[in-house]
Order: structure tokens, then sequence, then C-alpha cells
């Protein structure tokens, strides 16, 4: 990542941590980074660079700094944008379109089908038998092997093609084209994002993000049963909740109580709270029992301490009887609620 | 009775003629003869373990040293149309070993890397299968990089002792006779010989020396310019060969590309069908490119950093001319080169006092560190402190002998072929124009048709976004 691709994912008003942000990349996956995720709003950069060197976004913030672009705040890790890093920002920064249903899909597994899916079907176009695939997994390989067996037919070439062309016409122009250029097919080895950077005089990392952009807005669209490449992405879309997290959520909503729950799992009641969390962080806010676990008294106590932006909130701040009844992950909780309902962000 | 080599070949191949050395090696093989295959790059020396593994029931079993390669050799035997095959080696996934391993003794080729094989369950398992070829590809890896880089090479002999000593074919490109009894030595064998000339005729030799790291650039930068490409040019850096990728493209507007390990593999395969498209006038590459890249027509080898030894010189400037017509190889030398092959071959070198004190304490040190890694590899295997003393001195004098053969062809005055024969123990035809030029002397491109006449067209971008898209279906 170079300092143009962190410059937007930086902001004027708030001061963002790198760790948090490498940490999401890199998918270190902690309630602490979820939560500043969602404030960040860059829940979607989730997984996308897990080989990230640590502290590979120091540097980057140091070329900001200097160019008078970026500032620290308290410690060298919070760091915000200057008005001339907004100005520029705005100038250039690009953002995925379709960045808000990331989280809803295995997103470097459907790339890599979706690429394995355009080779193999533009062979066929051209009655190629023998060609070097591209290197994947097994399970890639595999899955891409028996959608094309169950898929094959002398129209499919013509209806990926259109299917894929409604897909991209519906992101900027640039996207489309950078999400085309990185296909490998019949004839065409495809650029390497690296190439394409240097030949369109952006980042590799922002080359990266457009094809994300176009494969996410493939996926969206192949939900309608009848697009070629439906079978394919299907067994991809996921809940952005582990598994575990959607036990202990299940367990909730049934109306258990924490220690229960935890008695039952055989887990800590800690846990099983972080569980709670990272379903309150990661889902949208219909799909939680926020009625459950915050009570009228609860949300009244807490409104009536909470003024102010939400970020400025801090636990030990509140009056002493309050933090004597309440505790941390009701805090939390009602921060995530009022978060996701957009109050406090005025 | 088996049919005759002849009427297999055309069976699987459709081919009516081995290539030179093919059926020696087969011929020998087919009379339960262990055998080393010293042929050249593009001699087709696949082929040879292909054709057996295809005459005979059981499983061949190839031992391959370059991990990234393993799944190119996999996918093109199945482009050669044989469909049972795998590979198995550390970059293979949890999930997809699993399903190897269930179905091991179904298959006809099994690519496997030393460190795997080396495995003790691995090895139980692989007792079981029938091999009826055991293949030590890049065989003179054995010698090469053996005691300070790959220590499981060594373990081979053993492991082929308890593999009941199957039937063996040694495969290199270039091994001179001291590599060859190391190899046979080193596998417990005592191999039937097929060489054939490391000679490449077509191939023009070219030393020149240069004053400092600048004009070395300056110099590529000309002769990238003002060769017919594609070219592969060498580098013993992963940063430097991207590096100069990017400057060589802006500079002579060539179309260039970087190719080494730190790539992805899709980047690898993206990089790999270009330049195999016609797309990329130049690559600039590791070592790591080359093994298995079939391009007939690559027209200039240059090497901007010193080989450690003579062997991989050769390998590398094969993979020019393999069409017959003139090409070159370009050796750019600017004095103290050699410091750095001998630095990276320190690397992983520890010194005698640390050798003792490990074997005293071992527990007191890290395997993190990679010589620490080695000693304790040797430790675990039995060998005494003395041996492995022994063992990197011995390596060190060998690695120091090669380095000082490379400088010597670095400073021929007269014929640099009969130099480079010489370390391979060839004859070479008397000195002629069309031969070499040793440092010191200007080659003549033009005379030599050697002179750019066209260049690569960019890869194609033209058209808007829907007709790229279209050409793909």
């Amino acid at each position: 990542m170079e300092a143009a691709d962190l410059l937007a994912l930086l902001d004027q008003q708030q001061f963002r941590r790198l760790r948090v942000i490498e940490n999401l990349l890199r998918e270190k996956k902690t309630v602490s980074t979820l939560y500043w995720g969602l404030r960040y709003r860059l829940l979607y950069l989730i997984a996308l660079d897990k080989k990230m060197a640590r502290g590979a976004l120091d540097a980057p913030a140091q070329v900001l700094i200097k160019r008078g672009w970026a500032e620290t705040g308290e410690t060298p890790d919070q760091v915000r944008l200057t008005a001339a890093g907004a100005t520029e920002q705005a100038a250039h920064a690009e953002h995925p379109q379709t960045w808000a249903n990331w989280g809803m899909l295995d997103l470097l597994a459907a790339r890599q089908r979706l690429l394995l899916a355009v080779q193999v079907v533009s062979q066929y176009a051209h009655s190629a038998k023998r060609y070097y695939p591209l290197a994947t997994d097994l399970e890639t390989r595999q899955a891409v092997r028996n959608w094309f067996h169950q898929s094959k037919s002398a129209q499919l070439p013509e209806q990926l093609f259109d299917s894929l062309k409604s897909s991209l016409e519906k992101l900027p122009p640039v996207t489309a084209g950078v999400v085309t250029d990185l296909f490998t097919g019949h004839g065409q080895p495809g650029l390497t994002a690296d190439q394409l950077a240097l030949s369109q005089e952006r980042t590799a990392w922002s080359v990266t993000l457009m094809q994300f952009d176009g494969v996410m807005q493939i996926a969206q669209d192949a939900r309608e049963s009848d697009h070629p490449l439906s079978a394919l992405f299907r067994p991809l879309w996921q809940s952005p909740v582990t598994r575990s997290a959607q036990q202990t959520l299940a367990a909730v909503s049934q109306g258990r109580r924490v220690e229960q729950i935890a008695t039952v799992r055989q887990i800590k009641p800690g846990t099983a709270r972080e569980h709670l969390l990272e379903a309150a962080i990661l889902l949208p806010l219909a799909q939680f029992p926020y009625d459950w676990l915050l009570t009228p008294p609860m949300r009244a106590a807490f409104a009536a301490s909470l003024t102010g932006p939400i970020d400025t909130w801090q636990y030990t701040a509140l009056p002493q009887a309050l933090q004597d009844r309440y505790t941390f992950f009701d805090f939390r909780l009602y921060a995530i609620w009022c978060d996701k309902r957009g109050v406090g962000d005025a | 009775m088996l049919e005759p080599l002849a009427t297999s070949l055309e069976k699987v191949f459709g081919f009516t003629k081995f290539r030179e050395g093919q059926q020696a090696a087969l011929t020998s093989l087919e009379a339960g003869q262990d055998t080393l295959a010293v042929l050249p790059t593009g001699a087709g020396k696949t082929l040879i373990y292909q054709l057996y593994g295809y005459r005979h029931q059981g499983c061949v079993l190839i031992i391959s040293p370059l991990l990234s390669l393993m799944n190119d050799q996999v996918d093109r035997m199945r482009m050669a149309g044989f469909k049972r095959v795998a590979a198995i080696n550390s970059l293979t996934s949890y999930r997809e070993r699993q399903v190897i391993m269930r179905h091991l003794g179904e298959y006809q080729f099994l690519f496997m890397s030393p460190e795997m094989l080396a495995q003790p369950q691995m090895l139980a398992q692989v007792k079981q299968l029938q091999l009826s070829l055991l293949v030590i590809d890049e065989a003179h890896c054995i010698v090469q990089w053996g005691p300070d880089f790959r220590p499981e090479y060594l373990l081979l002999g053993a492991i082929r002792t308890q593999l009941q000593q199957p039937l063996t074919l040694m495969l290199t490109a270039t091994a001179g006779q001291t590599t060859r009894q190391e190899i046979a030595k080193q596998l417990r064998s005592q191999p039937e010989i097929v060489a054939e000339s490391v000679d490449r005729p077509n191939i023009f030799l070219d030393v020149e020396q240069v004053a400092d790291e600048s004009e070395k650039q300056e110099r590529l930068t000309a002769l990238v310019g003002q060769l017919q490409g594609p070219g592969v040019v060498y580098f013993s850096s992963k940063q430097q060969a991207s590096d100069t990728a990017l400057t060589l493209q802006q500079q002579t507007g060539v179309q260039a590309a970087a190719y080494h390990a730190g790539l992805s593999s899709e980047d690898r395969f993206k990089i790999q069908q270009q330049f195999m498209a016609g797309q990329l006038d130049v690559i600039c590459a590791t070592s790591a490119f080359g093994m298995g890249i079939d391009k007939n027509d690559v027209r200039y080898v240059i090497h901007y950093h010193l080989p450690a030894d003579f062997e991989s010189y050769a390998q590398e400037i094969g993979r020019a001319g393999r069409d017959g017509l003139p090409s070159v190889a370009i050796l750019l030398y600017a004095s103290g080169d050699e410091q750095l092959p001998l630095m990276l071959g320190q690397a992983n070198r520890p010194e005698p006092e640390t050798i003792h004190r490990y074997y005293a304490r071992p527990q007191a040190f890290s395997e993190d560190d990679a010589a620490i890694a080695l000693l304790a590899f040797y430790k675990r295997h039995g060998i005494s402190e003395a041996a492995v003393v022994n063992l990197f001195s011995r390596r060190e004098r060998e690695r120091n002998r090669a380095l000082a053969q490379m400088l010597k062809y670095v400073c021929e005055p007269r014929c640099l072929r009969q130099n480079w024969l010489a370390a391979f123990d060839e004859q070479s035809p008397a000195h002629h124009e069309r031969c070499c030029s040793p440092a010191g002397m200007t080659p003549d491109f033009e005379q030599l048709g050697l002179l750019a006449s066209h260049k690569s067209d960019p890869v194609a971008q033209d058209g808007d976004w829907v007709a790229r898209l279209r050409r793909l279906f």
C-alpha cells in the first residue's frame, strides 16, 4: 500500500489508528479492531491483504505527513488529514462502489473462481482444449470444473459475455476496463496489477480494489438464478460473523442469558460477550437483539451521561454509580447501537 | 514383450524421431541400468521419463527442487495427455495434500520436493508404492545446493537405499566430470552416463568489462535498446530485477517485465504467458526463471551479476537460441563483482567456532537462524561435528574454485568458448569470428545479425473495454 492508498482511508475529523487499519487488512479480528473498523467505516478492508507486514503503513503515513497532508495525534499511531490532505483526497481518492457488501462474500475465493471460469470459457469459446490453466488452489479448480461441466453449452460464452458486460456497465468505465484487462483468456495472458498500475499511473492497490469492486458487482448480479455464474458463487456467500459467534447469538436470541450460554457451550462468559459484540458490529441493526440486551433504563442512563461525539465516549469517565451498575460490554454495545442508528455523529 | 521405443514415441507424442540423447537414455533405462543424462536445456529431458512411465507399470516418482515450478510441470504433463499426475510440496495446501495422500497409489507420475520425501511419514507411504522409476530432476543441485542450501538433497542417497534402490534416472543440463562423480556418489549409484555436448554453436559468447555500477546500467540499457529481442537479463537480486524492468521500460520503450520468486503465482503465470505470446521484449529475472520455459526464439541472455559457477551460467545462457538461429550470451562484469556471489555463499555458512559451540550446547541456539537450522539438521541426522566442519570447508573450497573458474572466463583473453567448454571437459572447435568476443574486444552485433529490426507490440489495450471483453469470448 502506498501513500495515495492510505490517503483514501483517512479522515479530517477523526484520528484513525494505523494499527487498526493494518489489523483489518491482516484479518486480526479482535473486538477492538472491529469496533474501530466500524467507526472508521473501513470494515470492508477485512482480510484483503493478509500478507501485509506489521508496520507496513508507517512509511506511507510518513510520506503523507511530510507532504503536509496528514498529522499525528496524541500518539504517532493516530493520524488524521490536514485541510490540504482533505482537498487532495477529495480530488483524487476513489472508493469502491460495492464495499458495503464485501463482508458477505468470500471475496478472495470469488475472485479466484471468476478468473479461472473466465479463462476456461474463453478457451472453450475458441475451441482450445490444451492450455495452461491459471495456477489456483485445489478447491477453486474443483469448483470451476464442476460448474463448467454442468453449464457447458454452445451458448455459455455468449451468456457469460452478456452478463459480465451488464455487471461491469454498472461500474465506472475505468473500473470496468481494469477488471477486463486483469482477465486471462484465449490468446490473452492478461495484465498483472503492477502492469496496469504503471500504464494507468495509479497504484497497484487501487487496481486491486477495482478488481474486487468488479468481482462483487458480478457476484451480486449472479444471485439471480438464471445468471451463468450463479451456481459458482452461491457457496461463497457467508455471514460476516464467525460460526462460534453465530451460535452464541442464536442462543441469546432464544432468550438465554450470557452466563447460561457460557456454561452450556463451555466457553468463558467474556468470550460469549465478545461474540455478541462481534455480531453487533458486523450485522445490520435489525439482525441483532438490541431490545433484549439494552433495556430501556440502561439506554436512558447512558443517554443522560453520554453526550457529544461517540469517539469521545469513555467508560472510565462515566459516573462511578453507572460503572457499578453497567459493564464495559453494556457501554460498548450502547455505542454500537448508537453508531448503527447514526446517533452521536452529528 | 514391449513394443519398440519408436512405436511408443509415435503413439504417445506423434513424433517419428528421438532427439539426441533421448533414445540412448531410454535404452539404458530399459536395460535396467541407472542413468545419468546430461542433456542441454531444450533437449527434451522430460520426454524420457514420460515415455518410460507410459511403458511400465507403477509410479514414476520425480524429485524436483523448485517448488514454484512443480505445478507448472504437472500442468505440462496434463497438456501432454498424462492425467494421473500430482505434485506435493510445502506449498501444497493441507486439504489438497490429504486428497493426494488418499489417492497416492493411483498416480502414474508423482512430483515431490526433497524435503517432503525426507519426512518419515511420507517416506513410509512412498515405500508402499510400486515405483517404476525414480527421477532426480536438476541433479546438479545435489552438488550446487546440497551442503549449505538444501540439505535434504544429501539424504537422497539414504532414501534411495530405503526405497530398495529403485531404477534411477538423474537429469541435468550441465555437469562436468567432478559434478557427475559427485552426483553418482551422493545417490550411491553407478549410472550409465548419457551426455551430449553443452556447446551451443549458434550462441555468440561475449564478456564486457565496465568500470562500475552506473556504467554497467548504461551499457545494459544500450544493449537492450539495440539488440533484437526477446531477451532475458539475469540478476542475483529480486529487487534489482524489478527496478531494472521498470527503468528499461521507461528509458528504452521496450516491453519489459520482472520475474522472480517474490511474485504471486498469478503474476508469474501472466508474465510467462506474455513472454511466450511475444508481448514482451525482455524479462528481468532471477534464477527462478528458466527451468521449464519453452521459448525457442530467445535472442539474447545478459548476466548483470556474476553467476556463482559455470553450471548455472550454462543453464541460463542455454535459454537462448533454441531455434538454432544466431543468438548471444553477454556477461557484464565490473571489477569486484565477485564479492556478491562470495557474500551470498557465505550467508548460510557457520564458522567452525559456532559449529563447536552449537554441538556443545545446542539448546542455547535458536533455529530461526538459517545457519543454526542447518547445523540442527546435520546433528539430527547423526553427522559429527568434525564431519560438519569438514563438509563446510570442502564446500567452501569447491565454491571458491567454481567462482575462480568464472573469473577466469571473464578474464579469458583469446577464446571464451574454449575456456567454457574446458570447464566441462570438452574440446572446443577452432576459434572463428562468429564464436566469441572476450573482454576488451568489441563485438559487431550488426555483422552477427543480432540488431533489432522490430520490437514487440505493447499488450493490446486498444478499443473500449467492451471490445476487449468481447475478444475473450
